[in-house]
Order: structure tokens, then sequence, then C-alpha cells
């Protein structure tokens, strides 16, 4: 079970969102993709993607303005 | 979107948990913002055009924005990169919602026969409003933000969309610039449209909201093709 | 001091203070408080929102401060621009509301102890920041407006101009999404 940091931290918008989605690919089923992001529309859109996708989602503030989008690839 | 204590239903090994950084408030410098802005807009207020009202209108855009995440471009561009269309369907119910209140007011004018508020936008369709449509389009999806969402971002401290907003200006500038040429080989040769003149005013707002419902149908449907579901607002 | 700021924090984990200034907002919740904005903006100013106008504005107030001149430009030539112009920023209500956007974001970022410096991350950004500016200021001034004065007001003045841009602003970032993808991430 891996776990793979993806730093987006000063990416614009669409870029944390679409990073996720091709690391994602290359996981295997149980591995968790973590996702640093600083940006506040990423951090609402990246879990929203996620969870339409099936994962589980976890959203956590790390520190003023700064998140980490836990996703579990669970298919 | 959950709260994460320490009962976190993911696994996550110890050694991927970055050190937390003390937790501080911007509690205070919050409150000591919106002290100056209040004072700021006090001292508008001695103005005697409005400026102050402005001002307010457009704390509150910019809180909104913010808060919402709303995003123009995000309304336009996922559709496309990612595929969702939850965003465009939220810009679509504010177009529905802003159709019947402008409505709703201009018409309260026109049938006083009184000169209808307003009309500022109401301009000619030529061939600048497409290339003009095309280049907006293009550059808000590069740029990472539209007009709203470059001065909401500014607000929300992204030094890229700063440099953006210089560049929107200069942009604007040049646009100005070179406006007369439009306006002489374009512009002036454009038919303005104003859907009340062609359809009378309850018929074009019943079918501007029919095609809005129309569009919201389709993007759900969209999002559905694609991805399985639609999602929540 | 500290303890200020200690009672700052246990506020700021209060539930009240996360459901109404830390956790954000739907979008729904977006559209109808906007809308709801914009139909006071048009009753109480009497023209709907827009932003990208004033910006233009400040472009004639920064090449007139290094020496330049706008005013035989036939964008400026009405006498209500020429006021405008004359009067400067600090009298003009517009630049005003564009301010305000700016701290209302600020304001909400900060209540939500969410506020932070976002500095470039590489050259990249910065060639796309000069690019997506100049194309939206641009393209802004030929469609009379952005997506806020000739999208969002437009469609809801029933213009059909607003459609049209509209229309032309989605392909124009479907093109904005390709070049993204290749140049800029």
């Amino acid at each position: 079970m891996k776990e793979v940091l993806l730093d987006c931290f000063g990416e614009a918008c669409p870029i944390p969102l679409v990073k996720a989605e091709k690391k994602l690919k290359e996981l295997d089923i149980g591995d968790l993709l973590i996702v640093q992001i600083d940006h506040s529309c990423a951090m609402k859109n990246v879990p929203e993607w996620a969870r339409k996708e099936g994962y589980n989602v976890e959203v956590e503030e790390v520190s003023d303005g700064e998140w980490e989008v836990v996703i579990e690839k669970t298919k | 979107m959950s709260d994460i204590g320490s009962t976190s239903s993911i696994r996550r090994s110890s050694s991927s948990r970055p050190a937390r950084k003390p937790a501080k408030s911007q509690l205070l410098q919050a409150i000591l913002f919106c002290v100056a802005m209040l004072i700021i807009g006090l001292v508008l207020h001695k103005q005697t055009n409005g400026t102050s009202w402005y001002f307010v209108t457009g704390l509150v855009f910019g809180y909104i924005l913010q808060r919402s995440r709303f995003c123009f471009t995000a309304s336009m561009r996922d559709p496309y990169l990612t595929k969702s269309t939850t965003v465009t369907r939220a810009v679509l119910i504010a177009f529905a919602i802003t159709t019947i209140g402008f409505t709703a007011i201009k018409y309260g004018y026109f049938i006083k026969g009184l000169p209808i508020p307003g009309m500022s936008y109401v301009v000619p369709i030529s061939v600048a409003t497409i290339v003009g449509g095309l280049l907006f389009g293009t550059g808000m999806v590069i740029a990472g933000g539209c007009a709203s969402g470059t001065l909401m971002r500014v607000g929300e401290g992204f030094l890229m969309n700063l440099i953006a907003l210089f560049f929107f200006i200069i942009g604007s500038l040049w646009g100005a610039h070179d406006f007369g040429w439009w306006k002489l080989n374009f512009i002036s040769k454009g038919v303005t449209v104003f859907l009340p003149d062609v359809f009378g005013w309850f018929g074009a707002v019943v079918i501007q909201l029919i095609v809005i419902f129309l569009l919201f149908i389709a993007a759900e449907k969209w999002q559905e093709a694609k991805t399985g579901n639609s999602g929540s607002h | 001091m500290e303890k200020l700021s200690a009672r700052m924090l246990k506020i700021s984990d209060h539930e009240t203070y996360k459901r109404w200034l830390k956790t954000a907002w739907p979008y729904l919740t977006g559209a109808v408080l906007l809308s709801l904005f914009q139909i006071v903006t048009l009753a109480t100013t009497g023209n709907p929102w827009g932003v990208s106008g004033t910006l233009a504005q400040w472009g004639a107030w920064i090449y007139q401060a290094l020496g330049g001149s706008v005013e035989k430009w036939y964008y400026f030539s009405s006498e209500g621009a020429q006021n405008v112009l004359k009067n400067g920023i600090l009298n003009h209500p517009d630049s005003w509301r564009n301010f305000g956007i700016i701290a209302g974001a600020l304001m909400a970022a900060l209540l939500a102890s969410q506020f932070k410096i976002k500095k470039i991350k590489s050259y990249k950004q910065i060639i796309a920041a000069v690019l997506g500016g100049l194309l939206m200021g641009y393209g802004a001034r030929l469609a009379y407006g952005c997506n806020i004065g000739a999208l969002f007001s437009g469609i809801a003045s029933l213009s059909l101009s607003g459609w049209v841009f509209g229309l032309f602003m989605f392909f124009g970032a479907m093109i904005g999404s390709k070049l993204l993808v290749k140049f800029f991430m």
C-alpha cells in the first residue's frame, strides 16, 4: 500500500486536479494519493472529482490556506 | 468534506503526516482589516457620488466569490477539461435569477414610459464580439481566472494573478487604443438585438429561461455521460 | 497578546464559526447571492455590475502618469469618459468597487484563517499570466466587457450579444485548456 505525495502548492486552478487525475491512474488499488493544495478552488474541485469517481476522500487543513486532500484509490 | 480529528477513516502512516505547523488564527488580522475597511467606507461616504456604496458592493461581491469559490472560468473550462459541470450549472442558475430580477426592474420603468436603465451591456453583435469572446475565453483559462476571478485571487494572495491583473490592465489599454479601428470596421456594421424588441418582454424572458433550462439539462447529462453521475451543487 | 490569540484559536474551533466563516459555501449559494447583489446593483446604481471597463480606465491613468495621453482616442472621446479621466481614480465609483472586490476576498480569507501568499512557482506561470492577462484585457474591450459585464450582465439584460460572447468564450476556453495542458503545466 503506497502513499504518494503530490505537491501542488502554488499551482493555478485546474492544474492540481489534472495532475491528481494523471497520478491516480498510475497507482494501484489501495494506494493513497496525498495532494498538497493551497488554491481555494482546487481544495473544492479535487475532492469533488475524487468522490464522483468513487474514491475515499478526506480533506485536512494543515495550515492557513494549505490543505491536504487524501484520496484512497478504492477501485 | 469531513473534518479530520483523530478518527480518520483512511489509514495513513504517521511518517507521511506533515509536521503540524503550530496552529494559529488569523482572526485578529481579520478583525483589524474589517475595521480598516469600515473606516475607508466612512471616509468615502463623505464624497457625494456614491463611492462608498460601490465600495461596499465590491466588498460583498469579493466576499461571496471567495467563500463560494465561484469561478466563471471553471464554468466554461471544466466541461471540457475535467468533464464536470457543477460550476456551469451554478452559473446558469445565476443567469436565470438575474434575468428575472433585471427584467422586473426594467419593465417597471418601461410601462411608466421612462427610459430603461442599465442598457449599457446591450451592445452590437459583430466580428468584434466573436474575436473578443475567443480572446477572453482563451486568456482566462491560461491566466487561471477571469476578470472577477483575477481580482478575487489577488485578494487571496496569488502573486501570479497579480501579474495577470497588471497585464489585463495593459491589454485593456491596448484594446481601448484599437477600439476606434474595431468600431469603424466591424462594430458599426454589427446588429444590436435586445430580445424584448423581438419577442416582447414576456416572450423574451420565457424564451431565455427556457434556453437556460435546456442548457442546464444538457450540462447535467454531459457530466453524467462522461463521469457516471451528476454530483451536487 | 498571548491571551488574545489563545481566545481567537478557541473561537476558531467553534462549530458556528466553522459553519459561517470557514467552510466553503456551495456553488449554488454563490450563484443565488451574486444574482441578488447584481440585481441590487442595477436597482441602486442604474447600471449592472462590470469589472473590465474600470481596468481600461486604470490603464489610461497609469499611461497618463507616465506622460502619455489618451485624449485623442475614440474610446475616451465621450464627455462622460473625459470627466472620469479628469476626476481621477479616487473619485471613480467603479474603481472603488474593484478595490472592494479585492478587499472582500482578502477579508473572507482572513476571517476563515485561510490567507496565504502564493508565490510564483515557475517561469511558465509568469508567461501564462502575461499572455492570459493581455488576451483578456484586449478581448474584453472588443466585446464591451468581460465575464461579468458582457456575459453575466449582458445575458441578464436580455441582450443577444451576451449569448454570442458566451458561446465564443466557451470555444476560447477550449483553446485555452489545450494550450494550458500543452505548454503551461
